[in-house]
């Protein structure tokens, strides 16, 4: 049961104009109507915003799967790389073990070429002293052969002392005796020289 | 009026919340780039472990390093040397001495054509000029080293190959052999006859002395840079060698 409340009598007094009387339930319709515009803009922002986020998440799970391809195909890219850095650093390896051997082997070569080249010099200094030697030996052979043949001519003027002067006897022998000193001191010199 | 003012806050409001809500959407994706660098280059140091590049294999030190044959009129002697510039290198003054011939060939068994040689009056040392050019060279220490430091000798022990030995240096003395003027580096590194003239560097690879003796107690003794750089600098501290014109 519904109660009304009492209408009140116009006041007496000077004619106050009034505004118009709205017709019973006209209030809450106007709010409604009022409100109407803010819905309906709500409502377009609403169905925006949902736009917005389906064209935003759509984008962006394309642009995930073209990252995902991408990070595969690198992947793999790099899986393949590893395999030819492997082989590559295999390979370097082997170079170097390579590398080693060369310049191990050069290294012998080189020493293999002074020392052949020391043996040559030392060879050939030798073939000169050996050569040194002979000429003085055939210096000292000749040497001594003329003495011999000093000391043969000698003892024929001994043997027949009377018909020679005795001073150039004498002098024809000390120059004998001085001819063999130096041929025996030649030998002797080259024979401490074949010592040493 | 009050509806009015209602409504114009609650358009403020919707707007700022629009706007606000603009905001924190996510943004649409970049499109995704045909080709995609490295955000930073990578670095090119070498692997670790690995050595240094050379031309040929060898070693910088083993490059520089030379053979000295001197043929003299009577006898065959070896020393060892090392460049100091692309014509010019240094020996000891006894491994140049009494010659009728200087021979000169490099690590991998090269000769190389030597021109004029000269030798120091005050001290064991020599430079022998070469036509040929040498293949390394090492840079020159500026000061002797300290008691304690690492020495690398590299020269021909006996004539033979090409050897490194290390050490230490032990100190300085005065010349027992009174072959250089003032003191000489003693090192605990193991040298021969023929290691004369070897270059010994320190840990860095520069020249801290040369090889001119060793002692009864196998330590070796070295000329060392200072007397080098004293000498190098007085053009009148080197005399032309005399060759021997056999006998």
């Amino acid at each position: 049961m519904t109660t009304t409340p009492p209408v009140l009598p116009p006041a007496a007094g000077p004619d106050v104009p009034h505004p118009p009387p709205s017709p019973p339930g006209a209030g809450p319709r106007g709010r409604r109507s009022g409100a109407a515009p803010w819905l309906a803009v709500a409502l377009v922002l609403a169905l925006a915003l949902a736009g917005y986020l389906w064209v935003t998440t759509t984008e962006w799970q394309r642009t995930s799967q073209e990252w995902q391809d991408e990070a595969n195909r690198y992947a793999s890219e790099a899986a393949t790389l590893d395999q030819q850095l492997d082989g590559a650093n295999a390979e370097v390896d082997a170079a170097r073990e390579q590398l080693a051997a060369a310049t191990g082997r050069i290294s012998e070569l080189a020493n293999e070429k002074a020392q052949l080249g020391d043996e040559n010099v030392a060879s050939r200094q030798h073939l000169d002293y050996q050569a040194r030697v002979s000429q003085a030996a055939a210096k000292v052979a000749v040497a001594l052969g003329q003495c011999v043949n000093a000391q043969d001519q000698l003892i024929g003027y001994l043997e027949d002392a009377d018909a020679y002067d005795p001073a150039g006897l004498t002098r024809f022998k000390d120059e004998v005796g001085e001819l063999c000193d130096k041929a025996n001191d030649a030998n002797q010199a080259l024979q401490e020289e074949l010592r040493s | 009026m009050r509806r009015g003012t209602w409504r114009a806050w609650g358009l403020a409001t919707l707007i700022a919340v629009t706007t606000a809500g603009c905001g924190v959407l996510p943004p649409l994706p970049e499109p995704v780039p045909s080709e995609i660098t490295p955000s930073g280059a990578a670095g090119l140091e070498p692997a670790l472990g690995s050595d240094p590049l050379s031309p040929d294999g060898f070693d910088a030190v083993q490059r520089m390093a030379v053979r000295v044959r001197n043929v003299g009129c009577d006898e065959l002697s070896t020393g060892s040397g090392f460049a100091i510039d692309k014509h010019t290198l240094i020996t000891n003054k006894h491994v140049v001495a009494d010659s009728s011939n200087l021979q000169v060939s490099t690590y991998d068994g090269r000769d190389i054509d030597v021109g004029t040689a000269a030798t120091a009056a005050l001290a064991d040392l020599a430079i022998v000029r070469t036509r040929d050019a040498l293949p390394s060279f090492p840079e020159l220490a500026e000061a002797d080293p300290e008691q304690g430091d690492d020495v690398t000798i590299i020269g021909y022990p006996s004539g033979g190959e090409l050897t490194i030995s290390s050490g230490l240096v032990i100190g300085s003395t005065r010349d027992p052999l009174n072959a250089n003027l003032g003191e000489v580096l003693v090192t605990d590194a193991k040298v021969e006859p023929g290691s004369s003239g070897s270059a010994a560097l320190d840990s860095q690879g520069r020249v801290i002395g040369v090889v001119y003796a060793k002692t009864a107690d196998d330590d070796s003794l070295l000329v060392p840079i200072s007397t080098v750089r004293e000498m190098l600098s007085d053009s009148a501290a080197f005399e032309d060698v005399t060759t021997c014109t056999g006998s």
